[in-house]
């Protein structure tokens, strides 16, 4: 088993530390994980983006032409990754910010308000993990259990006060689609 | 942290603790990116320990604040990337004639040139032959993984001093930027005695000098050999390679660093479409494994090489396998990692062709 | 008897100058290895040397040298104070390498205030290249690469290096001194031992620039050169101490 995901929006969302998130559940359940940010031009200002990559087996190769899920935040990255998800794949959008388009037949489209979701409980800022709870809903080798563990590992001992926040906001996501 | 306890780290960190880990007693450098969290890494870090480091004016003043530190016995590095990396060659022409243990961490983006920071492998002529005067080698360890950004900082503070020769970790942006479960582990070396050679005041002893050149002609000529004759010790004791199904293979694919990730994907899936392919990684790009490439070439296997720059490593291959089989190169200067998918398509299209060109 | 005069114990034994006659890195060498003597670190002490004619202390001098790459002789310098802060080290170089190609590293070791002493002979001409315009070398100056004389629309001015070190907090001690007469040479000694007390006290770096000539290179007997020292240098780079941090506190 080898999958990998894209995980995109504009800078301030999170997105580079949701996919910290994600790759640390992976490597508390066991797998093997590679991460690696979005790197040159697109550095600085508009879209940030990560791809995570895990596998039962030794993570080989990146910079994968195609994804099996991707996870997009904003309309700008919705656009430009679409067309790189597999045939089989999915894509998962925040719909508070990206317009509702199925416009592949051989792709699985998911979307969820989950800006509004985060704002409800309190804050945009959880957005991001709000959509990693969407993410473990439709993507069947992420736990919920796998992603509290990310959660706590990466926010630590530091930042443990936002640790009920956060998995608010997973549980929330998590149910997202079945509400909309 | 328990030391084999895996935690998801960038290469960039990975190798700052590493060197942390290795006893580095002195960290001088200069930011540029993308290696630029080593430095910030180490700023901290290094005062925390008590240990040496400097937010050195340049790198021509960062190598030879190293090249200083180390003549004292102690290990100590600096790391940059490319185009300033290409300041140091001057230091590490000294370096290497003065038979300093000089550690150099280069996490590589694209030239010629500013090269911006896409990610390349652009800097292998540079590491390996060099871009200081006369004849002198380095040695040049290309890792692939973070957790090998781990091991392969280790070995390059262990060379380094066992062979009193400048040693190059030779990463690249996107190992540098990647994050990976990886376990430091103990550092697993031996201290080295530096003690006969090393500055330390000439107390009860006659004065030390370390400096590059024998003002005898003589002398200067069997310097050089004797630098030579060191190498060749090197050669056959470190050189180093991972090799995958090379046994049946009709044909080996090779790259070096985290591109050679992408090719070890490419065989499997090359194996799928009935194509016996191999994979063959340099792990020590100086000393070069010419020796294996020579005798896997001798049993009448291609080669293709795969590399983020013009063909740097296709010349080093070329030579190794000496006319005996066939060899092609895959190859983007810079940028985007050469997907599975195109390294797959290129090697069908290199057999089709009979390896009349390289593409 | 008493004997009133000696070789210093930080010279090597049986040691020859190999500088041309009349060249004053021969006095500027032996002050250093009198001070070194006195102060008696001579067994604690490590050199990053200077490229030129300087590179060639460590023939002479009994103490342990690292050679830096041309100009960076201040970088190395720096490494061997950081990574054996306990030693004292020193540089000592021509005006070429501190105040030319090395001057990025002379200013910010002193603006670091590294814990470091350095010597800069300052004899207004690249030396062992065979007297070329070097960045000391004074205005009407005739050099192998000024045939006509330094002049501002060609070559711009010269440094003044001792004032340059004064203004950089970090440093402790800035002297200028000269080695064309015995009282200018006592004064010389003092300010030397002097840019070693401020780094064996911990109060930042030393430095002092020497005023010196080169015979060969400009053209004149050793007496002429002195003579020149005397009367024009000094009146372009004044003698005396432009910072030492225990008079200014």
């Amino acid at each position: 088993m080898e999958k990998n995901f894209i995980l995109a929006g504009f800078g301030g969302q999170g997105i580079l530390l949701a996919g910290t998130i994600l790759a640390n559940a992976f490597m508390l359940d066991g797998k093997n994980v590679t991460w690696y940010p979005c790197y040159g031009a697109e550095m600085r200002g508009g879209t940030v983006n990560c791809e995570v990559v895990v596998s039962d087996t030794e993570v080989s190769s990146v910079h994968k032409q195609d994804t099996d899920f991707a996870l997009v935040l904003n309309q700008q990255s919705f656009d430009r990754f679409v067309q790189r998800v597999k045939t089989g794949g999915a894509i998962i959008a925040n719909s508070t910010l990206v317009a509702e388009k199925r416009l592949r037949d051989d792709i699985s489209y998911f979307f969820a308000p989950m800006t509004k979701i985060a704002n409800e409980l309190g804050s945009s800022k959880i957005t991001n993990v709000v959509s990693l709870g969407v993410l473990s809903s439709v993507c069947k080798i992420l736990s919920k259990d796998a992603l509290k563990n990310g959660i706590e590992k990466v926010l630590g001992t530091k930042k443990k006060e936002l640790i009920p926040l956060n998995f608010k906001a997973l549980e929330a996501g998590s149910e997202a689609i079945v509400n909309v | 942290m328990k030391d084999c306890e895996k935690v998801l780290i960038k290469g960039n960190y990975a190798i700052a603790q590493a060197a942390v880990n290795a006893g580095c007693q002195c960290y001088f450098g200069y930011p540029i990116t993308p290696q630029t969290e080593i430095g910030e890494y180490l700023s901290g870090k290094m005062q925390e320990l008590g240990r040496g480091y400097v937010c050195a004016e340049s790198e021509l003043a960062a190598i030879n604040m190293v090249m200083g530190a180390v003549s004292t016995g102690v290990k100590a590095m600096t790391s940059s990337s490319s185009c300033a990396v290409a300041l140091m060659q001057e230091a590490l022409s000294y370096a290497a004639s003065d038979e300093l243990p000089v550690v150099l961490v280069n996490v590589m983006r694209t030239g010629p040139g500013l090269g911006y920071i896409y990610p390349a492998q652009g800097d292998y002529n540079q590491a390996v032959y060099g871009g200081g005067n006369g004849d002198y080698k380095v040695i040049v360890l290309a890792p692939s993984t973070v957790q090998e950004c781990i091991d392969l900082t280790y070995r390059a503070f262990y060379l380094a001093q066992k062979y009193r020769n400048p040693t190059i970790l030779l990463a690249d942006g996107l190992l540098g930027q990647m994050m990976e479960p990886a376990s430091f582990g103990k550092y697993p070396y031996p201290e080295i005695d530096t003690s006969a050679w090393a500055l330390s005041g000439a107390k009860g002893r006659d004065a030390r000098a370390i400096y590059s050149c024998a003002r005898d002609e003589k002398a200067q000529i069997q310097h050089i050999k004797d630098l030579f004759k060191k190498f060749e010790v090197i050669k056959e004791n470190e050189t180093s390679f991972e090799e995958i199904n090379t046994e049946d293979a009709d044909i080996i694919l090779t790259a070096f660093g985290s591109m050679a990730r992408n090719i070890k994907a490419a065989i499997k899936v090359l194996r799928k479409n009935g194509i016996k392919a191999g994979y063959f990684r340099p792990i020590t790009l100086s000393p070069f494994p010419s020796q294996r490439i020579n005798e896997l070439a001798k049993q009448g296997k291609d080669f293709i090489v795969v590399e983020m720059n013009m063909g740097q490593m296709y010349k080093d291959v070329k030579y190794a396998i000496n006319g005996q089989s066939d060899i092609a190169l895959v190859n983007r200067p810079c940028g985007e990692w050469l997907s599975v998918e195109e390294i797959v398509d290129s090697v069908k299209k290199v057999m089709e062709k009979n390896y009349a060109t390289s593409l | 008897m008493q004997q009133v005069f000696s070789i210093p114990k930080s010279f090597k034994e049986g040691f020859k100058f190999t500088f041309c006659p009349g060249c004053d890195h021969g006095i500027a060498m032996r002050l250093v290895a009198e001070v070194i003597d006195e102060l008696g670190i001579r067994e604690n002490i490590i050199s990053s040397t200077a490229i030129g004619c300087s590179v060639f202390i460590y023939d002479f001098l009994n103490i342990d040298c690292v050679e830096a790459p041309h100009g960076r002789a201040l970088a190395s310098a720096t490494g061997v104070k950081r990574a054996q802060p306990d030693k004292v080290v020193f540089t000592y170089s021509g005006d070429g390498d501190f105040a030319s190609i090395g001057l990025a590293e002379s200013m910010n070791v002193a603006l670091r205030g590294e814990s470091i002493t350095s010597f800069m002979l300052n004899n207004t001409t690249y030396g062992m290249t065979g007297g070329q315009l070097g960045p000391t070398t004074t205005m009407g100056q005739k050099t192998t690469t000024s045939p006509m004389g330094r002049n501002r629309e060609y070559y711009g001015y010269p440094i003044k290096m001792a004032e340059h070190m004064a203004l950089c907090d970090g440093t402790a001690f800035s002297a200028r001194v000269a080695l064309d007469s015995v009282p200018h040479i006592n004064q010389a000694k003092a300010a030397i031992k002097r840019a070693f007390e401020v780094q064996l006290e911990g109060l930042g770096f030393g430095f002092v620039e020497i005023l010196s000539s080169c015979p060969t290179n400009w053209h004149m007997t050793p007496e002429q050169a002195h003579e020149r020292i005397k009367t024009e240098m000094t009146e372009i780079f004044p003698l005396g101490i432009f910072k030492d941090v225990k008079n200014n506190n």
